[in-house]
């Protein structure tokens, strides 16, 4: 199988973070406005993440070890927006009782 | 109004005109990239860039401290302890840079002596400031301390946002002696160097900007102190956790032992997650509000502060941290694509927020928004988004032909200097930086004239 290059693979660890990036702004919005077409589209993101890590794992000359750490971050992402979320929410609710 | 919010406002004002000689020194850098005789013998390229770097840091830190003076009475609702030590110091900050600055410009260099790094160049990049300055520099941030502790303790009241600052002076303070130190072995030398650069950036003065946000939102959006705090304790707990063993990515190829490369990579990798959540939370902020508020300009700049940092630090960041890459990216314009994009979005958008915010109060302006800040706004980000993204082509070329290809030798250099890509994307940031440049020049215009300007009365928008 082809192996990218340094560049190439960096390029695909900017568009990994890319994506986490847009998968947590889109669930924020989704969360805000309460519409299951932003949410769709923040999973169609994550899910263009994980085709990246895939890639990253099949295509890069990263060893074992960061490759797991890709899979792990990859993971970690998916949760944290709506870990942050929940927080987010929580705290303000509590805010508002007197 | 205190008197430390009009010793905050001259801060403000000095941290703007460094902006603009950062922005000058910056397009003549970039100018001596496209014609590299410009300026030639006269001002060289090694001070222009000098001057660029150097009035970053000092824009950056003066707004830092305005922000906190501009805080600090409505906080502790009490004066500045000692704040007419801190407006002397004001005056001697600024004397100390004019003096190093026409130095700098005129004498330029000297000999490999003590009298140079007492009086010309004290030779560590970043920090080159003369050794006299740099005692200068100790001692603003010395009284900068004291006023903070001294007032916390007189008013007998120690908030959680004033505590977190409290316990980032001292590192603060302590890390920028490390600019003194002489040592003769160059590996050793970096390795405490950057504990200055690296821990100063990426340590202090995030958790600094993570106190000015958490006023700044109980200012400007009405924002429960409760709440600020919780997430400033969060927020502070997995940028320090990343971000201070993420110092081994700057520990690659300077001779330090080999697990640098792993812990550097690993926590490096890991540092773009809580950047991630501060997006989710200003998503959050902003959105529960419907962006309401009554200075746009301020919102505007702290949500770019937000997806500022999370693109410049996180995705540009990510891109080159991991020692695979670093290995050909370490060093060349991919660095400074990525060096540009992190500092404006975690530092420079942050404190032109509090600034329009604390002009919005000084002026007694009911509502801050019209059509000029949005110019401003629009020029700079974009310009800054141009920049580092002809930056980054450069520095892939430069990565790839000069490194890659090339192993690395004086010839490579020269070629990869030469290369199509790399030519054309050093062409492509100056145009972005005249961009950049006029959007400063709007910022400028629209801050001096901000609540001056005569409202346009409706009457005279109808037509006849």
């Amino acid at each position: 199988m082809m192996e990218l290059g340094p560049i190439g693979t960096a390029l695909l660890l900017g568009i990994f973070v890319l994506f986490a990036g847009c998968y947590g702004l889109l669930y924020a919005i989704a969360r805000l406005k309460e519409r299951s077409t932003w949410m769709n589209a923040a999973y169609a993101c994550y899910a263009l993440q994980v085709v990246v890590t895939l890639l990253i794992v099949a295509l890069t000359p990263l060893t074992l070890g960061w490759q797991l750490l890709v899979i792990v971050s990859c993971l970690a992402y998916f949760k944290l927006p709506a870990i942050a979320w929940s927080h987010l929410e929580l705290t303000h609710s509590k805010a508002e009782v007197p | 109004m205190y008197k430390s919010q009009q010793v905050a406002l001259k801060y403000f004002a000095a941290a703007i005109v460094l902006f603009g000689i950062m922005v000058v020194a910056g397009l003549l850098a970039a100018t001596q990239y496209v014609h590299n005789g410009f300026l030639l013998n006269q001002l060289d390229f090694s001070i222009t860039k000098i001057l660029h770097i150097d009035t970053m840091i000092l824009w950056l830190l003066m707004g830092f401290m305005g922000s906190i003076y501009w805080f600090l009475p409505g906080e502790l609702n009490r004066e500045t302890e000692g704040i007419k030590l801190a407006e002397i110091m004001f005056y001697i900050l600024c004397g100390a840079i004019a003096i190093v600055a026409l130095v700098f410009i005129v004498v330029q260099y000297g000999g490999a002596n003590e009298f140079s790094m007492w009086f010309i160049n004290q030779g560590r990049k970043y920090v080159e400031a003369p050794r006299w300055a740099a005692i200068g520099i100790v001692l603003v941030v010395a009284v900068f301390c004291y006023n903070i502790i001294a007032t916390t303790i007189k008013a007998k009241k120690v908030t959680g946002i004033m505590g977190v600052l409290i316990v980032d002076l001292l590192p603060l303070f302590a890390l920028y002696l490390i600019a003194f130190a002489s040592i003769t072995n160059m590996s050793e030398d970096l390795f405490w160097w950057w504990w200055l650069v690296h821990l100063w950036v990426e340590g202090t003065w995030e958790v600094l900007i993570g106190c000015i946000m958490a006023f700044s939102l109980m200012q400007l959006l009405g924002t429960e102190r409760r709440i600020v705090e919780t997430w400033l304790y969060i927020e502070v707990a997995l940028v320090l956790g990343t971000g201070i063993l993420g110092l081994g990515h700057h520990y690659f190829w300077i001779g330090t032992p080999g697990y640098w490369l792993a812990i550097g990579g690993l926590f490096s990798a890991l540092e773009p997650l809580p950047l991630l959540g501060m997006v989710v939370h200003a998503v959050y902020d902003a959105g529960t509000h419907r962006m309401k508020t009554t200075n746009k300009p301020a919102l505007y700049w702290m949500m770019a502060e937000a997806f500022g940092n999370f693109l410049g630090g996180g995705v540009f960041g990510f891109m080159m941290t991991l020692p695979q890459i670093n290995l050909f990216s370490h060093g060349t314009q991919w660095t400074v694509s990525h060096g540009h994009f992190a500092f404006w979005g975690a530092y420079a958008c942050g404190i032109l927020s509090v600034i329009y915010l604390a002009l919005q109060k000084a002026r007694e302006i009911a509502e801050v928004n019209g059509g000029r800040w949005k110019w401003g706004f629009a020029l700079l980000n974009l310009g800054m988004v141009g920049m580092v993204g002809a930056l980054l082509i450069s520095g892939i070329a430069q990565a790839f032909y000069e490194r890659a290809i090339g192993g690395s030798t004086l010839q490579a250099f020269i070629e990869g200097q030469s290369n199509m890509w790399f030519v054309q994307g050093i062409n492509a940031r100056l145009i972005f930086g005249v961009m950049f440049a006029l959007g400063y020049g709007v910022l400028v215009y629209d801050l001096l004239t901000l609540g001056k300007r005569k409202a346009v009365q409706p009457a005279l928008l109808r037509p006849a």
